[in-house]
């Protein structure tokens, strides 16, 4: 039980710091870092948010996009150098018996792999952590660290379209969607965040907690679209896009529950001085369950007028999925674990997040500029960038504004020889508890 | 359950911290002893008794185990009275750390031992213990328990008198600093 306690607060407080860096746009190409997280053309965001995008010409040329792009992850070099695949079992990184196991260095591996090539490593900032322990005492100071406790909820999740695949005809399309829901969200107890975050000393007989809530869900989608054209022509029109989805809901699994421990009479002291205690309510319909359903839809609409394109799309609108076979147990522990079936074959509900793009395209001659908010169900990132091209070469800038508000910056150049390019991109990136940046390099190789 | 609840508090440190840091553990020892009896020793020197120890019954200190860390210092404050009944001699603090309370009778395991000071009769010398504790008890503070036990020495030159009283510890503060290179 200490272990899993122990768990808690790793996952807890691991996610809480890596999970802003993980919803950063993460990307393999050059091009694409070089603009500050901006996508311009029809393979980015544009497309697989905005619905209209599917009816608007793809003009690559103009906008100098290449067809593919393939990533050339120098970061993964540099990793394995830094630890060797053959020594990885006993890496002080990874082993948890050495002073230099760090859970937060795993933790930001598998959120944020890494594929770039570190150029300049930020500053590590120093804080030092005060405890105060006697026998009816327990305080913390994390200093400067205290502010990164989330005091709202936090987490990682939002929907992902795995496949797509369908015909089409004179803008209307039918196709089978992919779908696939997971959210992971934790939050702490107004006990603990007091004690964590406000350096509150511990108090007897309270429950210092976390609320975990976690959930996954995947379907299909058979779908009906239609995306076209209805003012104008090629160089100056009105793009609107749309699409009907059924939900089948296959398989979803869903717990909300209560993890954390109750102080006793005294804090160090007496036969039980800390017990570990949770709940949870577990839902869940397996596959082969009377599926899953529900109707949601997306709009998406584009304005192309010469060298300025703007475009907004919101998905999965009103996409709340019935499942009408659903399971429902209870668990509860204190010093042993308790477990009882609550309900069976009952109609609960999921729903998958609201998300939505707006951009904007500017090219005159040989420079493009755009700008894109966009918003995957876990708070808003802006991106501004744009691209200037000198024959063979292209230079790139951006900026972008991340899920905790602040600035990094992107800048970077392409080399064009014919059908094959090489970019490369820089951006900066933050710790946590300092705004000294380091900068980091991606490179990927471009057919045209 | 001691070690879940500091542990909690030691992960929300280094997750929370992404920093390299030091963690700086303040031990109030005198909490864990105050009340049980610990904290007072009644000592008794014969007369010409060069040098005596006597000493406390252990007790179970908690810490919240910085694993494989690395203990940079360990520094020591507290305040003692020795309140000598009879007879002229020196009397001084000893505290002894031990993984196990058996292993604070042997002699190595003296981590502090004060200077003695002079005791007279019917007087109470006011004492102060500050230093640090020595380097070979450092890795005592990376479990999550360590046992302390008190002990007062002594001295009586006096061939008639014996030197008589108690040895009572009214604080005593551990300070650990652990290099954090987890971050």
């Amino acid at each position: 039980m200490r272990r899993s306690a122990a768990g808690i607060g790793v996952v807890v407080l691991a996610l809480g710091a890596a999970a802003p860096a993980a919803g950063q746009w993460l990307t393999v190409d050059a091009r694409r870092v070089g603009m500050g997280g901006l996508t311009l053309g029809r393979s980015g965001n544009a497309a697989r948010y905005n619905a209209a995008y599917r009816a608007v010409p793809a003009r690559g040329d103009r906008r100098g996009a290449p067809k593919v792009t393939i990533p050339v992850p120098l970061g993964l070099i540099q990793f394995f150098h830094d630890h060797p695949l053959s020594r990885l079992g006993n890496d002080p990184t990874f082993n948890p018996d050495s002073a230099g196991f760090n859970p937060i260095v795993i933790v930001n591996t598998l959120l944020t792999p890494p594929l770039y090539y570190e150029v300049k490593r930020a500053p590590t900032p120093t804080n030092d952590v005060v405890f105060g322990i006697g026998k009816d005492s327990l305080r913390v100071n994390l200093g400067q660290a205290a502010t990164l406790v989330p005091q709202d909820q936090f987490g990682v999740g939002g929907s992902a379209r795995v496949f797509d695949p369908g015909i089409g005809l004179r803008g209307v399309r039918v196709s089978v969607l992919g779908w696939l829901h997971d959210d992971v969200g934790f939050q702490l107890g107004d006990t603990l965040l007091a004690f964590l975050r406000d350096s509150q000393p511990a108090q007897h007989r309270t429950f210092y907690s976390v609320d975990v809530h976690g959930l996954v869900a995947a379907g299909v989608a058979p779908t009906l679209g239609y995306a076209g054209r209805v003012w104008g022509d090629t160089a100056r029109g009105l793009y609107v896009g749309g699409a009907v989805h059924y939900y089948l809901g296959v398989s979803y699994y869903r717990t909300d529950g209560t993890a954390g421990f109750r102080t006793g009479d005294t804090i160090f002291a007496g036969p039980n001085p800390v017990t570990p205690e949770g709940r949870t309510l577990t839902q869940y319909s397996r596959p082969g369950n009377t599926p899953g359903h529900g109707v949601g839809g997306d709009v998406g609409l584009a304005w192309v007028s010469g060298p300025v394109e703007v475009g907004i799309g919101v998905n999965d609108i009103g996409a709340t999925i019935t499942w009408p076979d659903t399971r429902q147990d209870s668990a509860f522990y204190r010093d042993s674990s308790y477990s009882r079936p609550v309900a069976d074959h009952v109609r609960t509900t999921t729903k998958l997040p609201v998300s939505y793009l707006a951009n904007v395209a500017y090219t005159v001659g040989r420079t493009t500029l755009g700008a894109d908010v966009l918003n995957t169900g876990r708070g808003v990132t802006v991106h501004v960038g744009g691209e200037q091209r000198l024959g063979l070469l292209a230079l790139r800038g951006g900026v972008a504004r991340d899920q905790r508000k602040r600035l990094e910056f992107g800048w970077g150049g392409g080399l064009r020889l014919g059908a094959v390019g090489l970019d490369v991109g820089f951006w900066t990136h933050t710790n946590s508890l300092s705004n000294a940046r380091g900068i980091t390099m991606a490179t990927s190789l471009a057919i045209y | 359950m001691r070690r879940m609840w500091l542990g909690m508090a030691w992960l929300a440190s280094v997750a929370a911290g992404c920093g390299t840091g030091r963690a700086i553990f303040d031990v109030d020892v005198y909490s864990f002893l105050k009340g049980t009896g610990q904290d007072t020793v009644p000592y008794f020197i014969p007369p010409n008794t060069p040098n005596l120890v006597v000493g406390s019954v252990p007790q179970r200190i908690s810490l919240p185990g910085a694993g494989s860390s690395i203990v940079d210092s360990v520094a020591v404050f507290g305040t003692v009275d020795l309140v000598n009944r009879t007879g002229t001699g020196t009397v001084g603090l000893q505290l002894f750390l031990a993984a196990d309370s058996a292993g604070t009778y042997t002699p190595s395991a003296a981590a502090l031992t004060l200077s003695p000071r002079t005791v007279t009769p019917n007087t109470t010398v006011v004492d102060t213990v500050a230093g640090a504790l020595l380097s070979s008890a450092d890795s005592l503070f990376r479990r999550t328990a360590l046992w302390a036990r008190v002990a007062a020495q002594g001295s009586n030159a006096d061939l008639v008198t014996p030197v008589q009283g108690t040895l009572v510890l009214t604080s005593l503060r551990l300070t650990v600093v652990i290099s954090d290179k987890i971050f």
